[in-house]
């Protein structure tokens, strides 16, 4: 079971580097018991040493992670940003590149969520539904664009 | 012909994105007549494993030593659906290679 609602979304935030987003979304995720203590600066490490940064169509999107044992309970986060702000690209760090989305993935078991996984891979070949999102105007906007696009919509989510 | 491959799949934690590059490529080349078995792993696991296994190739989203005595292939592209056929065509010519010789 994965949990994606309207409140694991975060609209419009105003972050001056990637270390912010990360922060606000991580925060988010513990605040609801989702992901450990430990999860928050695991991340960070992580997206340091393995940066997730995705050239897309259009719109960047980072995908930011940990490892399992950080995690209680998968849920998934998003944030848009009012300004980019600059991720190190995923297979090469040297590249930055302006993200505009960032979906954190707190992923308990890889293997059960790879539909989840795979749908988000999707999402970012989707140009229309990508800038959709970014200029959303409210959460509900966002989240009902994830459903309807089937991103989350086909899964067994909570909410 | 070797039709069985071995596929070392390497993220940053072994577990997300190596996932989906396994998945998406059991799926891709066993349309092409091929059986693949994969291992997820961490970069820093990477020397050991082509040491102590026999995998054909590497399919990285994280950069990997590039020393490797067998070939490894930047799966980004594939993961995200923008460049399947340029990792795909990567990984056409490694089994050709094997296969001739």
């Amino acid at each position: 079971m994965s949990t994606f609602d309207e409140d694991l979304i975060l609209l419009g935030v105003e972050a001056d580097d990637a270390e912010a987003v990360l922060f606000q979304l991580a925060d988010l995720l513990h605040s609801r018991g989702f992901v450990k203590e430990s999860f928050r600066a695991a991340v960070l490490e992580r997206e340091k040493q393995h940066p997730t940064g995705l050239p897309s169509e259009g719109v960047y999107v980072a995908i930011p992670h940990a490892d399992p044992v950080h995690v209680n309970q998968s849920a998934i986060a998003v944030a848009t940003l009012k300004k980019p702000v600059s991720f190190a690209m995923m297979g090469n760090p040297e590249v930055s590149i302006d993200v505009k989305i960032v979906v954190m993935l707190a992923i308990h078991n890889p293997a059960e969520h790879l539909q989840l996984l795979r749908n988000f891979m999707k999402l970012f070949q989707d140009k229309d539904l990508l800038v959709a999102i970014s200029e959303a105007a409210t959460k509900r906007d966002v989240y009902e664009r994830l459903r309807e696009s089937g991103v989350v919509g086909t899964l067994p989510i909570n909410s | 012909m070797k039709t069985n491959l071995h596929v070392l799949t390497v993220c940053g934690s072994g577990t997300v994105s190596s996932t989906m590059v396994s998945e998406k490529l059991k799926e891709a080349l066993a349309a092409e007549g091929y059986t693949v078995t994969t291992t997820e792993v961490k970069p820093q696991e990477v020397v050991n494993y082509v040491e102590l296994g026999s995998y054909d190739f590497v399919a990285y989203t994280t950069p990997v030593p590039d020393n490797l005595p067998i070939p490894a292939i930047n799966a980004v592209g594939f993961l995200t659906g923008l460049d399947e056929e340029g990792f795909l065509e990567e990984v056409r010519t490694v089994i050709k290679r094997i296969n001739n010789a």
